[in-house]
């Protein structure tokens, strides 16, 4: 895991805020946090990633975040589904600013919405995972990833 | 294939021939037979016309004969006599001899002479009656008016001729019938043969090709059930690859569980690995599998070449995530006609294999990099190596909580990275106390990038800690590593152990592991600057302080012997020149007070606190104004010494100059309630007491100090 892998999803989740919304995201401190400790929110767009590294990436935010989103950018359902569409649409921003970025020696996986507790996401057990907290409106997300080198 | 390239068709086709055979034979005949059966109709109907023109000839004679005795002159009697003799001539003759006559309505007809014997036999009869029969008619009708007698005499002969006339001309329109009705019979028969034939061959062929197909279909079937057979047992994926690079219709079944997948027949294969491998490697195998359907290039030789040989794939779990296996490609050229048709694609799941192989060498790898990781190991003592692990990941800990805690605000953040500085700072003392040199060099490197965060003018914002973090979970990873060495190394220990057990003694408070490794450290220390030191000890064995103290404190002392050793013993020259020994001395005492506390005395016979330096740093580093600093009295200037990044050393290294370390000692004496005094003569020495009370209950449970570090 290094810093420039790092800052790509981070900037892609940034971009997507500012692009979208026209409000920008801002980023908080990053910690560690193991399997025992995820960090997740009512909503989680997860994409995999293998190759050169391995392991996933997700954002998840609260649906109250995703309803305010979906209001700014003129979208006047903000039903769970439409909330759970647009976590999965977050991520697949990020994976495809990463497809970009990382070049061919990664693949991405088709981004995966699960909604509920953090038990329904799956990281390496034995791999600390990276929390962004991405902070949008005052409303608190984050963006995790749990990478780890091939060997 | 022989037999004019008919191959196995050939009796079919010889078959189907005979029957068209059988069938033309039955059609010519049936055409020669029917010509013939309408000639005899032919015949039979003239010879019906013979009888009905000997009697119109007796008749109109008659007439003729009548008029003439009537004394009339004969009319049309005389032309419709010669028009029936004319044609009863002309057709007896062509029986006799065959040839063209007049027919009905004036159209000419050919008759066929007759052959048999019975017929030849009636028309010379019939000759030989009417020859003479015809001479008296010609001479009567040649004279334009006979007389009575004349006609009278011909009628006569005609009533002797005309009888037998008649008669021989039924039994010939008989004769004729009778032959006509034997050829029918020989065509009908010829017809029954002919189909019979016919049918026996169309039986014969139905029979012999129906058996020829059902060998063929049980042996189609057979060969299919053995292919099937092959196909579903086999533990290979096995399938052949077209030149489109489609997969053929047949497979394996081990297939869909190497790919993942089913419907495999017909699906593109290249389009088949994007899904699961890097865009990378499909367009290398794109360009591998050209290169095998091309002709130029040997097999064998572009083998090395495949990119599918051993390649890993990631099978998307629908969950965000990816199982990854390894697969082995191997490509076979099939060729028909001399020219590559087909690739036969042998496909494994080499997952077990590979990843075992990958074991083994992550095993081995690992255990070159823990050889010196061990090489370090074991020159510490393991109790005490295991206690600043367990420290040290506690510590990490802490630095991680803050991250995650205490950044809300920039001034927050501030803080952190203060306080993150201390712990690092800590830790990285302890490591160098417990001669982990390859860690505290790491924690240092750590050290640089929170330097840089402390002394950064702008806002901190979150994204600025990024590399810290990523740093962390390498420290924690580095931690990991050496705590997984010491429990192998315990395990190894446990297991190769022949010493026998020594019975409990009571320990030598100066030889207590802590003791031993504090003096090891100054030791340490001390050669690296140049110096030399000798480390004292006096008191309890440290290892039976009551938590936190047993824990904490020896981080203290690290500072403490690091800051005596860095700040205040002088070089062995420059002690000799002020009339001290060479050899600098710390004394360290230690004691439990009956009511629970504990009291520390540390000592050194340095240099002492410089005043004149401590105010230079202070002015340097902002913290007072040259005439705040000139104004400052020793007690004043002697806190400096506690405030977080004071230092008097110019340049920071491992082992000091960046100010932290008696703010470290001070914040944990705070936190615990204690007391800190100090005494110090220039040039002489400087000594430090701490007092601490009894541990509350609240520090005793573990609660995390507030700006504490792990020992």
């Amino acid at each position: 895991m290094d810093e420039q892998n790092i800052q790509i999803f981070i900037d892609g989740v940034k971009n997507y805020f500012l692009q979208q919304t026209g409000v920008a995201a801002e980023v908080g401190t990053p910690y560690l946090s193991d399997a025992q400790a995820r960090v997740a929110y009512e909503y989680t767009g997860i994409i995999g990633i293998s190759g050169s590294s391995r392991g996933c990436v997700y954002y998840t935010a609260p649906g109250a975040l995703l309803r305010d989103v979906l209001l700014r950018i003129g979208e006047s359902d903000v039903t769970p589904a439409n909330q759970s569409d647009l976590a999965g649409e977050v991520a697949n921003t990020i994976a495809g600013n990463a497809r970009r970025e990382f070049g061919k020696d990664f693949m991405i996986s088709v981004p995966v919405v699960v909604s509920g507790g953090a038990e329904r996401i799956s990281l390496p057990p034995d791999l600390r995972a990276m929390v962004v907290p991405i902070l949008w409106r005052k409303h608190a997300a984050a963006l995790v990833v749990a990478l780890a080198g091939t060997s | 294939m022989r037999f004019f390239g008919l191959g196995k068709y050939r009796v079919i086709v010889l078959t189907v021939a005979m029957f068209l055979v059988f069938d033309l034979g039955v059609l010519v005949l049936n055409f020669v037979i029917s010509s013939q059966i309408a000639a005899d109709a032919l015949a039979v109907n003239m010879a019906g016309r013979q009888r009905m023109l000997s009697q119109r000839a007796a008749k109109t004679l008659w007439q003729i004969s009548e008029r003439a005795a009537a004394g009339q002159p004969a009319g049309g009697e005389t032309a419709e006599l010669a028009e029936a003799v004319s044609l009863f001539d002309e057709t007896l003759t062509a029986f006799l001899q065959g040839g063209s006559i007049r027919g009905g309505a004036g159209t000419t007809v050919t008759l066929a002479r007759i052959d048999d014997a019975d017929g030849i036999a009636i028309l010379q009869r019939a000759n030989a009656v009417w020859a003479p029969y015809r001479a008296r008619i010609t001479t009567l009708l040649a004279n334009p008016a006979p007389s009575v007698d004349e006609v009278r005499s011909t009628l006569d002969v005609a009533h002797s001729a005309n009888l037998e006339l008649l008669k021989l001309m039924n039994e010939l329109t008989s004769q004729v019938e009778v032959t006509a009705a034997a050829k029918a019979t020989t065509l009908r028969a010829v017809q029954i043969g002919g189909i019979t034939l016919a049918t026996a061959n169309f039986v014969l062929i139905l029979f012999h090709f129906l058996r020829k197909l059902r060998q063929g279909d049980a042996l189609l079937e057979q060969a299919k059930k053995e292919t099937d057979d092959i196909l579903v047992t086999v533990n290979e994926g096995l399938f052949l690859l077209g030149r489109d690079f489609r997969i053929g219709s047949q497979h394996s079944q081990a297939l869909e569980a190497i790919l993942g997948r089913k419907d495999l027949g017909g699906a593109d294969f290249v389009d088949l690995l994007r899904g699961i491998v890097t865009e990378k490697t499909v367009g290398m195998s794109r360009d591998y599998l050209d290169l095998l359907f091309g002709e130029r290039v040997n097999e064998k030789l572009v083998s090395s070449l495949n990119p599918l040989d051993v390649v890993e794939v990631h099978f998307d779990d629908q969950r965000g995530g990816f199982v990854t296996k390894y697969l082995e490609f191997r490509f076979n050229r099939v060729r028909e006609g001399g020219v590559v048709a087909h690739l036969l694609v042998t496909a494994n799941d080499v997952t077990k294999r590979v990843q075992l192989e990958r074991a083994l060498k992550e095993a081995h790898e690992r255990a070159k990099g823990q050889m010196d990781l061990l090489v370090e190991v074991l020159q510490v003592e393991p109790d005490a190596l295991r206690d600043f692990l367990a420290a040290a990941a506690l510590c990490l800990d802490k630095v991680n909580t803050l991250l995650r805690e205490r950044t809300a605000s920039a001034t927050d953040r501030r803080e952190a990275v203060i306080a993150i500085y201390r712990l690092l700072h800590g830790l990285k003392g302890d490591a160098s106390g417990v001669g982990l040199s390859g860690l505290a060099e790491a924690i240092h490197d750590v050290e640089d990038l929170v330097v840089a965060l402390r002394e950064k003018h702008a806002s901190l914002d979150g994204n600025d800690f990024l590399p810290l973090a990523v740093r962390l979970e390498r420290l924690f990873a580095q931690v990991d590593a050496l705590r997984g060495v010491v429990n192998r190394f315990a395990q190894i220990r446990g297991v190769v152990a022949v010493e026998p057990a020594r019975p409990a003694t009571e320990t030598d408070a100066a030889q207590a592991p802590l003791v031993v490794r504090w003096r090891e450290f100054a030791t340490r220390l001390a050669e690296k600057h140049g110096k030399h030191v000798q480390f004292h000890y006096h008191g309890i064995d440290p290892g039976k302080l009551a938590s936190p103290y047993r824990e904490a404190l020896p981080t203290v002392i690290n500072q403490f012997i690091r800051n005596a050793v860095v700040h205040g013993v002088e070089a062995p020259a420059q002690r000799l020149i002020q009339g001290k020994p060479a050899v600098g001395n710390l004394a360290l005492y230690l004691a439990a007070r009956d009511d629970g506390g504990v009291d520390l005395s540390f000592r050194d016979d340095g240099a002492g606190l410089q005043l004149a330096a401590i105010r230079q740093a202070a002015i340097d580093r902002g913290l007072l104004s040259a005439a705040e600093a000139d104004a400052c009295d020793a007690r004043r200037l002697v806190e400096l010494i506690f405030k977080p990044a004071f230092s008097t050393r110019a340049s920071a290294d491992e082992d000091g100059g960046r100010g932290v370390g008696l703010d470290v000692i001070r914040a944990h004496v705070n936190e615990w309630g204690g007391n800190i005094r100090i005494g110090s003569t220039p040039r002489e020495y400087c000594h430090f007491r701490i007092s601490l009370p009894r541990p509350s209950p609240q520090l005793s449970a573990g609660a995390a100090p507030a700006h504490g570090e792990a020992a």
